[in-house]
């Protein structure tokens, strides 16, 4: 039976890191929004979850390491799960940190270069740009408890995300799809999703993938 | 020197993020393209989209979410598959955009306000004796008309259409109403409404109207006739209305029934009742002889020239003449089919209110 394959890249909330709980505390596969987006899909689909907790747009870490960048990660990432017929971006939230002091439309550059480093690489049926998706993450909650410090400014600028990554999408023509109109962050931590949110959010995800349109399939394999 | 490609994001789609309709200029031809499909094809998908307009899945999606955020197309209810996720048709939302069109009868002039499909939310008749000779009692007509909408619905106007007779034909009450000068008509229009105003010749408007939302909706070249005090036609290729002569019509139209029936002291709508006496039966049917030679006349004269298989006859007429009528050009030329017009309320106001429509929102 033919396959169609969709790269979830993403951070620690495609990761599936639980709320509130230790940095190896993480959601099963079937409660992980990529886990519930498989089995929304069915068999005909090949979801590959790709989320590292603290993965930036295009920034070395100075205090997590040069590996949270998702840009130098993204070439030989997409590069090894070819061919993908999609590629859902979803980040932002990490870009937010007060050591990288960038507004949320810096932010949407960052996931205009991976849009672009994409298209450079071409990892779709046939050597062609695969459909891409961006989904701007749940705005962060005010109160973010002891990460108050990492996370200073954060709230306010992660509610502009949606607008500036909308934009980009539009500048750029790929999906679009605004997480926080499904779902919204566990007070826990104030940025991290809890089960219900990603239950919410990988049947959203669904239905987006669906109305994108999928003719019938001509290739082999 | 900086690398372009990063240089600030360049919206493909010019959408307002504010509520509420785009300025008339902004909308580029593929969210035409769009609007232009979704009204002759409701409860489509996006993939049906991109096939039928050639456009790619990335783009599709920017457009119709921007058309989403102004609200001139809705989801559909999900349909639950076999497999997979459910799929989402898109139609027009019928209160995405409104547009009053004003027509000008033999006796009086008439208002119609229609939603984004076509559907005519209010409708009104003012016969001549009751008007100011001013387009300030048209401006406060058309006025009567919006406030049935509600508050938030105004700000979704698309605009007015003004459908008109030829100078020829036009009455000296009309004249009296509109004054000689058009544009003058319409520059006190858009400015006592704050609406653009659009003017078309009445018959073409008609058509329009027909093909837009009417019978002919999903027809590329069809032939139009106009059944009203005298009988009009138009030429639709591709999608595009052609006049000939514009001022040619024949007079076998409803005129000409009306007057017969006259000296027998009926009308039409008496056309049909029980006690309609024969004489004027055979006046009715001696009519619709000589309307019917008309229209196949010209019909067939076309069809050594051009291929349609369509003919759309729009009239106010009782239905039962309408329909009679059609049934006698069934018989005589059994090819072609002959298909009523869908909008009989007021073919040429509700022709006039799509005017606004066509220049802002369809392929032209």
């Amino acid at each position: 039976m033919p396959m169609r394959s969709v790269l979830c890249f993403g951070d620690s909330n495609t990761h599936g890191q639980i709320p509130g709980r230790g940095p190896l505390e993480r959601f099963d596969r079937h409660t992980r929004w990529p886990g519930v987006l498989q089995s929304e899909l069915g068999a005909s689909w090949y979801v590959i979850e790709e989320g590292l907790s603290g993965r930036t747009t295009v920034h070395d870490d100075p205090i997590e390491g040069a590996h949270k960048n998702g840009r130098t990660y993204l070439r030989p990432c997409a590069q090894s799960h070819t061919v993908l017929d999609l590629v859902i971006i979803m980040l932002g939230t990490n870009d937010l940190k007060v050591r990288f002091n960038k507004p949320a439309s810096e932010v949407a550059m960052g996931i205009g270069c991976l849009i672009y480093d994409l298209r450079e690489l071409a990892p779709g049926p046939g050597g062609s740009v695969p459909e891409i998706m961006i989904v701007a993450p749940p705005p962060i909650l005010d109160d973010v408890k002891e990460w108050k410090s990492i996370f200073a400014g954060a709230p306010e600028k992660s509610r502009q995300l949606a607008l500036e990554f909308e934009i980009m999408a539009d500048s750029l023509g790929v999906h679009f799809f605004n997480a926080g109109s499904v779902c919204s962050c566990d007070a826990a931590d104030g940025f991290h999703l809890n089960a219900e949110a990603h239950r919410a959010l990988g049947a959203a995800l669904a239905q987006e993938i669906e109305a994108i349109g999928w003719p019938a399939q001509e290739r082999k394999s | 020197m900086p690398d372009m490609r990063f240089a600030p994001p360049n919206p493909l789609r010019i959408a307002d993020r504010a509520s509420g309709l785009n300025a008339p200029t902004v909308r580029s031809y593929n969210e035409r393209l769009v609007l232009s499909l979704l009204l002759q094809s409701s409860g489509i998908s996006r993939l049906e989209i991109g096939e039928k307009t050639g456009l790619s899945a990335q783009t599709v999606s920017v457009i119709v979410r921007s058309l989403e955020q102004e609200a001139l197309v809705s989801k559909g209810e999900a349909q639950r598959g076999r497999v997979g996720p459910p799929t989402i048709p898109l139609s027009l939302n019928p209160e995405g955009t409104f547009s009053v069109g004003v027509s000008f009868g033999e006796d009086a002039t008439n208002v119609a306000l229609i939603d984004f499909v076509g559907k005519v939310r209010y409708y009104a008749a003012h016969p001549y004796s009751s008007l100011q000779e001013s387009s300030a009692t048209i401006a406060a007509k058309i006025e009567e008309g919006l406030s049935t909408l509600p508050p938030d619905s105004r700000t979704r106007v698309a605009g007015i259409g003004l459908a008109v007779p030829d100078d020829a034909n036009t009455s000296g009450q009309i004249r009296k109403l509109l004054g000689r000068d058009l544009a003058d008509v319409q520059a006190n229009i858009e400015r006592r409404l704050g609406l653009s105003v659009y003017i078309q010749n009445e018959i073409t408007a008609a058509a329009g109207g027909e093909s837009l939302f009417g019978m002919a909706r999903s027809l590329s070249d069809f032939l139009f006739f106009y059944l009203g005090s005298r009988l009009h036609s138009r030429l639709i290729l591709n999608y595009q209305i052609h006049s000939g002569r514009s001022d040619l019509s024949h007079d076998v139209g409803l005129l000409a029934l009306l007057q017969g029936l006259k000296k027998h002291g009926l009308t039409l709508s008496d056309i049909g009742s029980t006690n309609f006496p024969d004489a004027a039966g055979e006046l009715y049917a001696r009519w619709q002889e000589v309307c019917c030679r008309r229209i196949s006349v010209s019909v067939r004269s076309l069809l050594s020239f051009v291929n349609f298989k369509s003919v759309v006859l729009s009239s106010y007429a009782p239905p039962v003449v309408a329909h009679d009528l059609c049934e006698s050009l069934n018989k005589e030329l059994p090819d072609i089919s002959f298909l009523l017009g869908a909008n009989s309320t007021a073919p040429k106001a509700i022709g006039a209110a799509s005017l606004p429509y066509h220049s802002r929102f369809m392929v032209q």
